[in-house]
């Protein structure tokens, strides 16, 4: 019996998500997952030029990204949905792809969106319809447990990577766990890479002092995840000597949410409603920075969106009561980082001249 | 409602006043707010219509990127204070399956109580929200409530509001249906209701249109269910409430009319997806669109010149039209 073609699927690039995908497609859904090279320049610039000008940025990524995959040879998309805008890329992306002449069979789960979990079964049905239930739910769990130890190794690595005493220990490990990710094809895989880099991770030699700098990082979902969209900020804040922190994730945001119902109370001084999608979220969680004394924020987001700008306000009440520093980002599809690189020392300056005066 | 409501004595609604700035959802529902507090006995001021000083005071107070509708209505705000206790504020998510609203109305209530807490003004909301099952009679009348006022009046108040609103809104709807049998050339301007019929930055334009001859036909005063079927066709995801009864409209009326104005504030997030979209859609069409961005500018000749020459492209497509039929007749 002749074996059926299988589809070549692909994911817009997500910061280091993809391998989650690529380990559902291949292992739970039985099909060819395409990686697209890590995004460029060219990327953006692909995702400029096709998108409408004033669209936040990162549709433009994630277009690029299609392109990118579509020329890697993918003949399925899959797009994701959300509460902003996000919830129309999915449909705008497809129309645009096929302007431009390229044919690929399209997976919008925007379209299966209808308040029933059911539906997201027919979405998978649609990718391959003699699917297992069993391994799916199988490579399901394993993917979730994947974005956990993505998560947790993103998170430890920023808090400590800008104290290693030679330079460059952390990143291999890091680079490492990826790779090892990219290979998995089952759970104790998954496993054996996080035990890996994790005990790699606290055999690096480090020099944090008593009173290390803490920065708080929070903004809008994509761009403060995606190290190419906001220009490796955390990186190079990291860098000076800080200790990066960040809540928002997809482990915290998504698997591991609170709820609207536990954040609220937290801050109704601030706000009486749900102000949009990420918003709840990232207000506690300035406050909570404030609180617990951290010396500074950083508020990311991309050029236009509205969830991020309508909070700024709340932010800038926060920041005057509780005396703490933040600096705004707005990120567009720039070419360039030595503007971002001067604002960030200069912030770093500030907040290190001040814990000085202050302690 | 199994609760025991207490009366809240900090609401002596004999001499509170009610602010409703006039700006942003005020042109879709102002005739539900203001007649709702009417029949509850409250008073209320509504803010002077826009004009430069409300623009450049409210592109003071608000974030330096959020758009130009959202800059009026802090303006508007501003305007406000000192003349009423509370400040109509709603909050309305969605309203069903997609049907929702921009963020910036999610998020109203809280960025006008936060950019003006240092004020003496409370903002005063109802919150719509059908997921947590509050449709609007239900948010209005738990507003009114928590303001003192019994659940049977409010219930009254919110009928003949509504009412009175449904009333308004038909009759806006068909004077404007009315205009697409008139001759002459027939331009659409489509745009979202508090940009139109805004003072300072809409009306300027339908002016000059209307001076000019054109027969100018509003997209978004349209008969909502019908259009929110249409757009369905056209576009299965899109979700914007307000978006989709203009694209529906459109849809509708396609054959109706020579030319449309997509007008939109800088930078307004709806729109930049959704116009792309209608562009794209429109090559089967050929019907010439428009696209026009207003920021906060204060002179009117540069959006006079490109208006300008849209009309002449229309009225040279039109004469060419007719002397291919008279060739076809010939």
């Amino acid at each position: 019996m002749a074996e059926k073609q299988k589809r070549k699927i692909a994911f817009p690039m997500v910061a280091r998500y993809n391998e989650v995908v690529r380990y559902f497609v291949e292992e739970g859904l039985q099909q060819t997952y395409i990686m697209q090279p890590q995004m460029t320049r060219r990327t953006l610039k692909l995702g400029a030029k096709y998108a409408p000008d004033m669209v936040c940025t990162p549709f433009k990524t994630v277009l690029g990204s299609m392109i990118e995959a579509l020329e890697a040879g993918a003949d399925t998309l899959i797009m994701v949905f959300g509460y902003c805008r996000l919830g129309y890329y999915g449909e705008l992306a497809e129309t645009i792809l096929r302007d431009l002449g390229y044919e690929f069979d399209y997976l919008n789960l925007a379209e299966y969106s209808t308040g029933k979990k059911k539906d997201y079964l027919k979405a998978i049905k649609k990718l391959n319809p003699d699917a297992k239930a069993v391994p799916m739910g199988k490579a399901g769990l394993d993917g979730l447990k994947m974005i956990e130890y993505i998560d947790e190794v993103e998170s430890y690595y920023y808090q400590n990577c800008g104290f290693e005493t030679s330079k460059g220990e952390y990143r291999r490990a890091l680079n490492q766990f990826t790779a090892d990710l990219g290979r998995a094809k089952n759970r104790s895989d998954i496993d054996d890479a996080y035990d890996r880099c994790m005990s790699r991770f606290h055999e690096i030699p480090t020099d944090k002092g008593a009173f290390p700098l803490r920065v708080g990082v929070l903004g809008e979902y994509f761009t403060v995840m995606d190290e190419f969209s906001n220009v490796d900020l955390e990186q190079s804040i990291a860098d000076l000597g800080v200790e990066v922190h960040r809540w928002m994730n997809v482990s915290h945001r998504n698997i591991h949410y609170p709820g609207e119902k536990n954040l609220h109370p937290r801050i109704s001084k601030y706000c009486n409603y749900e102000m949009g999608p990420t918003s709840t979220a990232n207000i506690w969680y300035a406050k909570r920075c404030a609180e617990k004394g951290y010396d500074g924020l950083v508020h990311v987001k991309s050029a236009g969106c509205t969830p991020e700008i309508d909070i700024m306000p709340v932010l800038q009440r926060i920041g005057a009561d509780y005396k703490i520093p933040i600096l705004y980002l707005t990120y567009d599809s720039q070419d360039g980082d030595a503007g971002l690189q001067t604002r960030i020392e200069a912030f770093y300056d500030m907040i290190e001249m001040r814990k000085k005066v202050i302690r | 409602m199994d609760e025991i409501r207490m009366p809240k004595a900090e609401y002596n609604h004999h001499e509170m006043v009610v602010g409703i700035p006039r700006s942003l959802l005020y042109f879709r529902y102002g005739v539900l707010w203001e007649r709702f507090f009417q029949e509850l006995g409250v008073k209320t001021i509504t803010s002077a219509p826009t004009n430069l000083k409300i623009m450049t005071n409210g592109s003071r107070r608000a974030a330096s990127e959020m758009c130009l509708a959202m800059k009026i209505y802090m303006g508007h705000v501003e305007s406000l204070i000192g003349k009423c206790d509370y400040i109509l504020v709603p909050r309305i998510l969605d309203f069903g399956l997609r049907r929702v609203m921009c963020v910036n109305f999610e998020a109203l209530p809280d960025v006008v109580s936060n950019i003006f807490f240092e004020s003496p003004i409370r903002v005063l909301s109802y919150n719509i929200d059908v997921s947590k099952k509050l449709d609007e009679r239900r948010a209005m009348v738990e507003m009114a409530v928590s303001m003192g006022f019994s659940h049977g009046k409010s219930n009254k108040a919110y009928k003949k509001a509504r009412k009175a609103q449904n009333e308004a809104d038909s009759r806006a709807v068909k004077q404007n249906e009315a205009k697409y049998k008139n001759d002459g050339i027939t331009l659409v301007l489509a745009g979202h209701s508090y940009i139109l019929e805004d003072e300072y930055i809409g009306k300027p334009i339908m002016q000059y249109l209307n001076e000019n001859g054109v027969n100018v036909v509003r997209a978004d005063l349209v008969d909502r269910k019908a259009a929110l079927r249409e757009s369905e066709r056209l576009s299965p995801t899109l979700k914007w409430e307000l978006s989709r009864e203009i694209v529906g409209s459109l849809v509708m009326h396609v054959h109706d009319f020579d030319g449309v104005v997509l007008l939109s504030v800088y930078p307004c997030a709806l729109d930049s997806m959704v116009n792309d979209m209608m562009l794209r859609k429109n090559r089967i069409t050929h019907v010439p669109i428009l696209q026009m961005t207003l920021d906060a500018q204060t002179g009117t000749a540069g959006v006079e010149t490109r208006l300008e020459s849209f009309l002449d492209i229309l009225k040279m497509r039109k004469e060419v039209e007719a002397g291919n039929g008279r060739e076809a007749e010939a």
